[in-house]
This record gives C-alpha cells, sequence and structure tokens, in this order.
C-alpha cells in the first residue's frame, strides 16, 4: 500500500480517468473551482477596498472633535428656538482653561468655491482655510514639494500659501516644483511655499485637494472676520476619551452663548473616533462576511463534487466491477476513488486560485494611477497555499462517501449490469 | 489431481423465498481439458460459473483449483486469485470504454503491479497474437464485436491464467464471428493447453468443447464427451429452450 503512493502509474491511472472523461470532470470540478474562486477574489477585492476606504482618513487624527455653529432645535433661557450664532477667540481661551485633557485646539477659517488664479490659468472651486500650525495635528498634510505652515507664518500673516493637488493641477499644469511661483485669490498676491498631495476625501470644510491654505491671522486681517471663528477642532491627550472632552467642550459652548447643552443641533459636533470605530466594525463585519459567503461556496462545491462522485460510482458500477473481476481489491478501488477526488478538487481548486490571482492582478492594474498602486487587492502566497491545502482535506472527505459505495459492488455486478 | 475439484457444492440464495440453486455439485475438470457447460436459464449454471470464478462464494462443500481450497477467502485474496489463476471472457466483453485496446488488456497487469513499460510490451504480445496490433490504441466502441471479443481474450491471458472462464462468449456476436471466437478457443486448448470452460445454453457453442456439462435444476445431468466438434453447428434448432 505505501509504495502505491510511490508509483507513478497510479497517478497515470488517476490522471486518464480524469481527462477521458472531461464532461463529468469539468461538471464534477466545477463547483470547487468557483468556491475557491469566490473565496479569494471576495477576500482579496474587501483587502483592497479597505485600504481605499482608509485612504479616505489618511492624514486624519483618530483622536480628534470638531465643532461647527449651528441653529438651535431647542428654545433655552428664554431665548427661542432656530437662533444662529458664532463662535469667536474668547470661546477659545474659555475651553482652554475650562476642559482637561485637551492636547490641541486649533480654529479654522474659511471661504468656498473660491477663484485662484496664476497668470492665464485658474481654478474657481477653490477653498481658503485660515489656519495655525497646530491644526496639523488633526489634518497631516503630505507635503511633495516645500513646507507646511509654521508659528512664523502666523506671527508676521506672512502672504503665503500651502496648495492641495487639485489646485496644484490647474494651477500648474507644466508640474514641477511650484514653490516660489506666485498665485492670486481675491485680488491678492500669495507666495506658494508648499504643495500637499494628500487626497483624503475626509477633511473638515472643502477636501484637501481643493484647499488653499494660509495663515489665520492673515485670513482674519483680509477677510475682515474679527474675532469670528468658523469652526473648532481640538484633540485629545493620550489616554483621554474624545467622547469625555467632546462633551465637556459642549458645554463650555453651550454656556457661552446661552444654547441647550443637550442641543445637538445648536452645537454640531463631529467625533472621529466613534467614525473610525463605526468603519473599524463595518470592515471586521465585511469580513466575517466574506468568509462565510466563500467558505459555504467551497462547502457547497465539496458537497457536489461527493453528490457527483455518488451519481458516478452508481454510473461507473460496470467499470468498477470488472476492475474487480481481473484482480482489484476493494482497498485499490477506495484509493482511486478517493484518489481521483482529491486530485479533482486539488486541480479545480488550483484553477481557481489562478483564476482568482489574474482577475485580481486586473483590479490591481485598474487601481494604479500615474505608475502608482493606489490599492492592493492580490491575496498573499501563504493564504493560497492554506486554500489548496485545506481543498485537498476536503477532497478526501468528498470522496470518502462515494469510495465506501465503490468498495461494496461486487465483481458479479459487472455481469449483471448490461 | 484434478485441476479444478468441485464436491458436494450447494448454494442457496436466501430472499423473500430461499432458492436452493446449487444441489450438490461434484465435478473434475483436469488441465488442458475444454469444457462447456450447458443449461437453460436458471439451471443455475450462472451461479456455478460465478462460484468457479471466485466471484461469488458457496454455502457447503469443497471447490479446489490445483489444490487450493477456495472457501471464505477475504476479499484481498479472492482478488489476488482471480487475478492470477481466472482469465474472464463475458458475453458484453466488459471492456472499459474510455480505455484503448492495448489499455485494457494490460489492466490486470497493473493491479498485479507490474511497470509500465514491461505491461504494455505484454498486452502488444497478445494483442498481436489476436490479430490486432493496428487496433492496439482504439478505443472498444470503434471496433466490431469480434474484435472487442478478442481484446477481452487478450486480457483475460495476459496474465498467464490456470483457467479461461468464458460466459456465453458469443451470445453478442453473429454466427459468423462465433465460429471464429470458438475456433480461436479451441486453438488456444489444443497448442497451448489453456484449460477453458465456456458456460451456454446454445449447443453449437458447446459442441466446441470436448466435453459437454449439462445441469438441469441444480444438479449434473449428465456429462457427454464430444468429439465430433462439428456435429452440429449454429443454426436452426440448435437452441435449446
Amino acid at each position: 500500500m505505501s509504495s502505491k503512493w510511490l508509483d507513478i502509474d497510479y497517478y497515470r491511472e488517476l490522471l486518464d480517468t480524469l481527462t477521458r472523461n472531461k464532461s463529468r470532470t469539468v461538471l464534477t470540478g466545477f463547483g470547487v473551482f468557483w468556491g475557491i474562486f469566490m473565496l479569494l477574489a471576495l477576500s482579496g477585492g474587501s483587502t483592497g477596498l479597505k485600504e481605499i476606504l482608509s485612504r479616505n482618513f489618511e492624514g486624519f487624527a483618530t483622536n480628534a472633535a470638531l465643532f461647527i455653529p449651528g441653529q438651535t432645535s431647542k428654545p433655552y433661557a428664554g431665548f427661542q428656538k432656530g437662533r444662529t450664532w458664532t463662535m469667536d477667540t474668547d470661546d477659545i481661551e474659555a475651553i482652554k482653561t475650562q476642559v482637561p485633557g485637551l492636547a490641541s485646539i486649533s480654529p479654522i477659517c474659511l471661504t468656498w468655491q473660491t477663484k485662484v488664479v496664476r497668470g492665464d490659468k485658474s481654478y474657481s472651486s477653490a477653498s481658503v482655510k485660515g489656519l495655525t500650525y497646530e491644526y496639523y495635528q488633526i489634518e497631516t498634510p503630505k507635503i511633495k514639494y516645500g513646507r507646511g505652515l509654521n508659528a512664523f507664518d502666523e506671527y508676521n500673516s506672512s502672504k503665503v500659501c500651502v496648495i492641495g493637488k487639485r489646485v496644484y493641477e490647474n494651477l500648474f499644469p507644466e508640474g514641477g516644483d511650484p514653490c516660489g511661483q506666485r498665485i492670486e485669490v481675491d485680488g491678492v498676491s500669495y507666495l506658494v511655499i508648499g504643495m500637499d498631495i494628500n487626497a483624503g476625501d475626509m477633511s473638515i470644510g472643502a477636501s484637501a485637494d481643493q484647499t488653499v491654505s494660509i495663515p489665520l491671522s492673515l485670513f482674519r486681517a483680509l477677510y475682515g472676520r474679527g474675532k469670528r471663528v468658523d469652526l473648532l477642532g481640538i484633540t485629545a491627550k493620550k489616554g483621554v476619551m474624545v467622547k469625555d472632552i467632546q462633551t465637556k467642550t459642549r458645554h463650555v459652548l453651550a454656556r457661552r452663548h446661552n444654547i441647550d447643552p443637550e442641543d445637538e443641533l445648536g452645537v454640531m459636533s463631529v467625533n472621529t473616533e466613534a467614525i473610525f470605530r463605526m468603519v473599524d466594525n463595518l470592515m471586521r463585519a465585511v469580513d466575517i462576511l466574506i468568509l462565510l459567503v466563500g467558505l459555504g461556496t467551497i462547502l457547497a462545491g465539496a458537497i457536489g463534487v461527493s453528490n457527483i462522485m455518488m451519481v458516478t460510482v452508481k454510473e461507473r458500477t460496470t467499470e468498477i466491477g470488472i476492475r474487480r473481476a481481473i484482480g482489484a481489491t476493494p482497498r485499490m478501488i477506495l484509493g482511486q476513488i478517493i484518489g481521483e477526488s482529491i486530485l479533482l478538487t486539488t486541480g479545480a481548486g488550483l484553477l481557481g486560485v489562478v483564476f482568482s490571482v489574474l482577475v485580481l492582478s486586473g483590479a490591481e492594474l485598474a487601481a494604479t494611477k500615474d505608475g502608482v498602486l493606489t490599492a492592493h487587492f492580490q491575496i498573499g502566497f501563504w493564504p493560497a497555499v492554506a486554500a489548496v491545502a485545506g481543498l485537498a482535506a476536503l477532497g478526501v472527505l468528498a470522496g470518502l462517501a462515494p469510495a465506501l459505495r465503490a468498495m461494496k459492488i461486487r465483481p458479479v455486478d459487472a455481469m449483471r449490469d448490461e | 489431481m484434478a485441476l479444478i475439484e468441485l464436491k458436494d457444492v450447494n448454494k442457496t440464495y436466501f430472499g423473500a423465498q430461499p432458492l436452493h440453486v446449487l444441489k450438490g455439485i461434484n465435478l473434475n475438470i483436469e488441465k488442458g481439458e475444454f469444457v462447456s457447460i450447458m443449461g437453460a436459464s436458471g439451471s443455475g449454471k450462472s451461479t456455478l460459473l460465478n462460484i468457479l470464478g471466485i466471484l461469488d462464494s458457496y454455502d457447503t462443500g469443497e471447490y479446489r483449483i490445483d489444490g487450493k481450497l477456495i472457501k471464505n477467502l477475504s476479499e484481498k485474496t479472492g482478488a489476488d486469485y482471480r487475478n492470477r489463476m481466472i482469465g474472464f471472457i463475458f458475453q458484453s466483453y466488459n471492456l472499459i470504454g474510455f480505455k484503448t485496446a492495448v489499455e485494457n488488456v494490460e489492466l490486470p497487469l497493473f493491479y498485479q503491479g507490474i511497470g509500465r513499460h514491461k505491461r504494455r510490451e505484454l498486452a502488444m504480445e497478445y494483442l498481436e497474437r489476436m490479430g490486432l496490433t493496428d487496433w492496439a490504441s482504439h478505443f472498444p466502441n470503434e471496433m466490431s464485436g469480434g474484435q472487442k471479443q478478442r481484446v477481452a481474450i487478450a486480457r483475460a491471458l495476459v496474465t498467464h491464467p490456470d483457467i479461461i472462464l468464458a460466459d456465453e462468449p458469443t451470445g453478442a456476436l453473429d454466427s459468423r464471428t462465433s465460429v471464429e471466437i470458438m475456433d480461436l478457443l479451441g486453438k488456444l486448448n489444443r497448442e497451448e493447453k489453456m484449460t477453458i470452460i465456456v458456460v451456454t445454453h446454445e449447443s453449437g457453442v458447446a459442441n466446441a468443447a470436448d466435453k459437454i456439462i449439462h445441469i438441469k435444476d441444480g444438479v449434473i445431468g449428465s456429462i457427454e464427451e464430444n468429439s465430433r466438434h462439428d456435429a452440429s453447428r449454429f443454426g436452426d434448432g440448435s437452441t435449446i429452450k
């Protein structure tokens, strides 16, 4: 018996039987092929999608909260609902002293749909953001050329700016380093000091790639905002829950502006920690779903193999009877049916692996932009090996029931069945 | 000592109605004999053939091949004995459809664990003796009935068995081919001293043998020596009903 597994003739016999009954083999193997393809393609696809999704949050702090003044939805302290209000720099000082656990606080002012001009080129859907370098703790820029804003720019109200990717592409279609060039916004000329290639879709106000960032002090002076603040971002110290400082900050703002502390529309706020956790949970759920669907499909495929082999064994009664009559022992028949089953599942499974690798390569090709791979869809080598090993084991199980039935076929059956 | 010895062999099928099929068969067949077993359907000749071919078991009595007692064998030993001692020829040829002629002939050698090259060599040799060299790589469905039966004979011979057991070997053939096949078996018996047992209900087939054993209702009715093989060939009125 042991020598049989080394005998090339044994495998030749298996291969002959499978290749000369092509339609049967193809039909039987398809279930397994499809199962493994689904599992690998889905898991590869989810990895890539996860990467794409997480890129949306790229450069964004996971421990931040944002505050936006809204319209009150509850009457409070004698005021009717529906009142609007604005934040100012005094609020910042109050929050700094009254909210412990705060790591940073950064006010932001911004404009929408602003036209940016450089020579004969222009871009009209830019957003000018006045911010301080502290804001970089919440949204970290990916500086490709030059530098970001710093404390000197803020102190001197320098007429400098950092431009986003889309702004750069429109104003500098020739490419190259934009630093040292000048652009014009609302009649004011700015020196470009940096370029941010962050393309994250999650950002405050306009998307980072449509932004022209300038020092906050300059923004205030140019756009006449006085003490007014459009948005407020805070980050929590390590070990402090964002939810806690978010609530405390809300209470401070509410008290100062006579708003119900529970009025979530009056003081609108977003907690990035909560968003990240939600997305995380979503991803995990998707993973589990894919695993269940994939394993289910493979299992269905294996049961299909078992089923078809069961029918096949019945159909092959004569053949097996002949083999028995001319000297095959029941064990040889068992070995043959199980061997066929393993070969079939593994072969079909390998084809599934190859096919899914091809499809995922195609997906990666589609996801490649400017020669840079934006998302990795491909499955790893070892998961693929594990999948094939699992299939071989499944092949044994699938072949077991049909093989046991085949063993019971007596040589006399060959002559009865005509 | 006879090659085949049957002593008071009994066989009963236990179903809803127990059926006593073989009622004490006593039979000796010497080495090199060409014997036919004749009987109507239901006479027990198929059961006797199955027992002779170690395809079925019997209840009481003794069956010996070359002195070896064939009783209560394990499946493995049974398969081994069938492989080495008996060559089968069936009415419906029983070739494996997806294997070529030469591969079909090789199959018993495969189960003996003989290497591929040796197998091919031996199989080709026997196909040549059957005049089928050109048909070696053809599939059974590309061959005529006579050719298929000759492939089956090559397969039966390739292991050098002690006995050739033929079950209605001409049942699916026209009369001209039937004569050819029976002549072939006769030649094997005369020239190579092969022991051949043919089970049939056709007297024309039985006539080719040297000895005709008539079986009726589970017992051996008569044993007739048959030296005049051409006494009755295939034709009208030659079938025992």
